[in-house]
C-alpha cells in the first residue's frame, strides 16, 4: 500500500472512530410517531372489524406482518434522507453503525417467527410478546447511541412484552391490542425522546 | 482534535497529554488556540482536593473537523487519482496507443 492509500485508509479509520462515538440523529421523530399511530390504529380496526383474526395465527400475522413493513419501510426511508441531511460527510458511516445496532434484533424476530409458526403453531400467542422483548433488546443495543432518555423506552418494551405473555398466556389467542398498545405507546416514546432531545439540538454535524 | 472528535463527552487534560505524547506547556498552547476559536470547551473543575482540567470538542468543533477531514481526504484522492493517471500515461502499452 502506497502512502496516499495508507492515509486516506487512516482518514477513514478515524471517520469510522468518530462516527462511533456520535449521536445519531438519523431517526425522523415524524415517521416513528406515524409508526406509533398505525400500529394503534391497526389494533382499533382490527379488536371493531376482524375480531376473529385475533383466533387465527395466519390472520393476525398477515396484518402486523404488513404493519411492520410498512412502518420500516417509512422509516428506513426517512433515516436514510435524514442522516444524509444531518450527518452529511458521515452519513454512510453513521448509517452502517445504525444498521449494525439495530437490524440483529430485527433478524432475531423474523427468524423466530418463522420458527414458532412452523414447529409450535399452537404458541403463535407468544409472538407480541417476544417481538416487544426482541426490540427492547434492538432498543438497548442502540442507546448507546441514541439519546439516553432512550433507555426508558427499551424497559416500556421490555416490560410490555413481558405484560403481554402474561395476559396472551390467559387467553391462548393473538390479541390486537397487546401488539397495538405497546407498539403504539412505545413508538410514540421513541419520538418523543426523539423530538425533545434531537430535534431541537439539530445544527448538523 | 481527534482525541476528542472521538470522545465528545470530553478528556482530561492528562489523557490528551498521553493520547498526543505532548508536553504540558506545549498541549497548554494548542488548547487555549483551540478554545479561543471556540472549537474545544475547557473547565476546570475541583474534586477530592484535586484539580482536574476537562477539554470537550464543541458542536462547531465537531462540524469544522468533519469538514477538515472531508477536504483532507479529497485531496488525497485527487492525488491518487492523478498518480494513477501519471502511472499509466508512463506505461509503454498506453504510449504506443497514444
Amino acid at each position: 500500500m502506497d502512502d496516499l492509500q495508507q492515509a486516506l485508509s487512516q482518514i477513514r479509520l478515524i471517520k469510522h472512530q468518530v462516527a462511533r462515538s456520535t449521536q445519531f440523529r438519523g431517526y425522523g421523530p415524524r415517521s416513528v410517531a406515524f409508526s406509533g399511530l398505525l400500529a394503534l390504529g391497526v389494533a382499533f380496526a382490527e379488536d371493531a372489524w376482524y375480531p376473529d383474526a385475533q383466533h387465527q395465527l395466519f390472520a393476525s400475522l398477515i396484518i402486523w406482518t404488513s404493519t411492520a413493513v410498512v412502518s420500516l419501510a417509512l422509516s428506513a426511508i426517512d433515516t436514510i434522507r435524514r442522516s444524509r441531511r444531518v450527518h452529511v460527510e458521515f452519513a454512510s458511516e453513521m448509517l452502517h453503525i445504525a444498521v449494525e445496532q439495530f437490524v440483529p434484533a430485527l433478524v432475531v424476530g423474523v427468524l423466530l417467527t418463522a420458527v414458532l409458526v412452523r414447529i409450535l403453531p399452537n404458541e403463535g400467542w407468544l409472538l407480541p410478546g417476544l417481538w416487544e422483548i426482541i426490540f427492547s433488546l434492538g432498543i438497548f443495543a442502540s442507546c448507546r447511541f441514541l439519546p439516553r432518555p432512550m433507555f426508558a423506552v427499551g424497559v416500556w418494551y421490555l416490560a410490555a412484552g413481558l405484560c403481554s405473555i402474561i395476559v396472551c398466556g390467559g387467553q391462548k389467542s393473538f390479541l390486537a391490542w397487546t401488539m397495538g398498545l405497546p407498539f403504539g405507546v412505545g413508538q410514540l416514546l421513541v419520538a418523543t425522546v426523539l423530538q425533545v432531545c434531537v430535534e431541537k439540538h439539530t445544527d448538523g454535524i | 482534535m481527534t482525541s476528542l472528535a472521538a470522545h465528545p463527552r470530553g478528556l482530561t487534560f492528562n489523557e490528551l497529554k498521553t493520547f498526543c505524547a505532548l508536553t504540558d506547556g506545549n498541549l497548554n498552547r494548542h488548547l487555549q488556540v483551540l478554545a479561543d476559536a471556540k472549537l474545544v470547551v475547557i473547565t476546570k473543575l475541583t474534586s477530592r482536593s484535586r484539580r482536574e482540567t476537562r477539554c470537550r470538542i464543541t458542536t462547531l468543533g465537531s462540524k469544522r473537523y468533519i469538514d477538515y477531514l472531508a477536504v483532507l481526504e479529497q485531496i488525497l484522492q485527487d492525488a491518487a487519482e492523478r498518480r494513477k493517471v501519471v502511472a499509466l500515461g508512463k506505461d509503454p502499452r498506453v504510449n504506443s496507443q497514444g
